[in-house]
């Protein structure tokens, strides 16, 4: 009796047991397409000029010339570019984080006149491109002598510059906090401001990781504005830096390489230490954007 | 006692709506100054001549009559970023969708998976578009060496990838691709998101995997495939850094963007109207292509059981 039952079952189980092993194969070989530019970039890095010509018949570097990474760094001014990026890098993370945990604030838990039809427009500015407000921005930019500072890439973010998309998820996050926990806060005579700082800041903290992290990615990353914006070359980012090496050093894909991964690497490590965090917030602006 | 109750509870309202402004207003100085006047200065500098030395002067629709009926590089730009969206968006889709399917099965290792798929996103778009230069190279490259014994078999010349007008629009598209775990990643939480019993009872009717995927996956993801063709479409029309990185435009203006002749008008002609004209024909083109896509979305996307 019990022995025509359990055959398919077997059956079952190996059929599911193959499928996952196709799909293990296909997965790996997929992945590997992905992943392989970062190997043989790695790898173009630490050749000599001569083994950058052989291709495949030199698949790993003989002799890793770590001192590609030395050149590099020392072939243009790394460290200026390195602490221009640094210092864009964390005040627009400050001013983004200012900015768009005010506004989340009052879509989020205060009532006032128009808030809902602002929140529209905010959701609208999600779509119109940048270049429609790029010439009179930078009209104005060049009026107020900003555009041989660094300003026009930095106050932007203290006013919600870019920031519409952090500023829905926040929004979200905090329509999440129940109402109870500000209301007896009320009670209790604490104003919004002491409820904003003491309440919803300290339980937001994932949300505001998350933010920090995206607005860094996108600033330590960023080409375009520093592009328009930054015309002293003693401003320069790493982004910008990383382009004049390309102009100089045109067929030296060894010490270009070498560069870029350094360029790369704290973006990389970051999303490895936060890959958590990162995930839930393009899903969270995906899904319910 | 009544009345006094009202009126401080009106008081209170009054306190709050001030609050919500106080809160507001960084961001609401920042939209008004920062985007609704620079949005409308355009639209009137682009009917105008200014090159932010003399005053600009008032020339009405001249700028949009001279790129439309007589700027051949207008409609070569044009026709470039067309292409370009009309190749890179469904082709997009179609590899985020496609890697989303892989990994939505039970399996061991999918957040590893799902890492490397996701990682060429982090990269600096620099860092990308010089890597890309290197794999594409024509006769160094990884890519022409990949595919030598292809091209021995058909006895043809390797290709030339971004250095040849024939090939420079879809070489770009195809390192596009390279990005597509970004729209996986939101693909793949909104298939986890459906309910299993929906399966279940589908392979009790005897639903095989493409079946299910058909009827039941794709509809219920259509929210998000959505965003991403939206999202998709405006960034593919304001599709210029890795241009201006790997190609200068060329050869012979076949990367040529919009946006990159928008860039050229500006920062190298300095005729910030008619830059600005461009910046609004893009505008209209996206506002056009989103409502036209709103509307087809009204009756194709599954908005959930409340709606």
């Amino acid at each position: 009796m019990t022995e025509p039952v359990k055959k398919p079952k077997l059956t079952k189980k190996q059929k599911r047991r193959i499928k996952a092993a196709i799909l293990h194969v296909v997965l790996i070989i997929a992945s590997f397409g992905f992943v392989f530019p970062f190997l043989w970039m790695l790898f173009t890095a630490l050749k000599t000029p001569a083994e950058l010509l052989q291709g495949f018949q030199q698949f790993f570097p003989s002799d890793p010339q770590w001192g590609n990474f030395v050149k590099a760094v020392t072939s243009i001014p790394f460290f200026m570019y390195l602490k221009n990026s640094l210092i864009i890098v964390v005040l627009v993370v400050t001013g983004t984080l200012f900015s768009a945990t005010t506004a989340a604030y009052a879509f989020a838990k205060l009532r006032w006149k128009g808030r809902d039809k602002w929140f529209l427009v905010m959701l609208a500015t999600m779509m119109i491109p940048i270049q429609v407000i790029l010439i009179p921005t930078y009209i104005m930019y060049s009026y107020l002598g900003w555009l041989s500072t660094r300003l026009p890439l930095i106050v932007p973010a203290f006013f919600g510059g870019g920031a519409a998309f952090y500023i829905f998820l926040l929004r979200q996050f905090f329509k999440g906090i129940p109402k109870e926990l500000t209301e007896s806060a009320i009670i209790d005579g604490a104003n919004h401001l002491q409820i904003f700082f003491k309440i919803m800041l300290p339980l937001s903290k994932p949300a505001l990781l998350t933010v920090a992290l995206f607005t860094f990615m996108a600033t330590w990353n960023d080409y375009f504005g520093p592009l328009i914006f930054l015309s002293n070359p003693d401003h320069w980012t790493l982004a910008i830096g990383l382009r004049s090496f390309q102009t100089q050093f045109g067929g030296r894909y060894d010490l270009m390489m070498a560069a870029s991964i350094l360029i790369m690497l704290p973006t990389l490590l970051l999303f490895f230490f936060a890959q958590k965090s990162f995930i839930e917030g393009i899903t969270f602006t995906g899904i319910k954007g | 006692m009544k009345s006094e109750n009202t009126s401080s509870i009106k008081k209170l309202k009054k306190q709050e709506n001030i609050i919500g402004y106080l809160f507001a207003s960084p961001w609401l100085l920042g939209i008004t100054l920062l985007g609704a006047f620079p949005i409308l200065a355009s639209l009137y500098i682009s009917f105008t001549t200014y090159d932010m030395i003399s005053a600009p002067t008032f020339i009405g629709l001249k700028n949009y009559i001279i790129l439309f009926t007589n700027d051949t590089i207008f409609w070569k730009s044009m026709w470039n970023t067309v292409y370009h969206v009309m190749i890179s968006v469904p082709l997009g889709l179609v590899t985020g969708i496609s890697l989303a399917l892989l990994l939505n099965n039970k399996i061991k290792g999918m957040s590893v998976y799902r890492t490397m798929f996701y990682l060429p996103n982090v990269v600096s778009i620099v860092a990308m578009a010089l890597l890309w230069m290197w794999l594409f190279q024509p006769n160094f490259g990884v890519i022409n060496e990949l595919l030598s014994p292809i091209y021995k078999l058909f006895n043809m010349e390797p290709l030339q990838w971004y250095q040849s007008a024939s090939t420079s629009k879809i070489t770009l598209i195809l390192m596009g691709m390279w990005t597509a775990g970004g729209s996986m990643v939101i693909y793949l939480a909104q298939m986890q998101d459906i309910p299993v019993s929906l399966y279940e009872s589908a392979e009790v009717d005897g639903a095989n995997w493409i079946q299910k995927t058909i009827h039941i996956t794709l509809p219920l993801m259509t929210p998000s495939i959505f965003f991403n063709f939206i999202m998709g479409i405006i960034g593919g029309f304001q599709v210029f850094t890795i241009a201006y990185i790997m190609t200068n435009g060329g050869p012979s203006r076949s990367t040529y963007y919009f946006a990159y002749y928008m860039f050229d008008k500006m920062m190298t002609d300095h005729s910030m109207g008619m830059a600005s004209a461009m910046a609004w024909i893009l505008l209209i083109i996206i506002l056009i292509i989103t409502t036209f896509a709103l509307r087809l979305n009204k009756r194709v996307v599954y908005l959930g059981e409340e709606s």
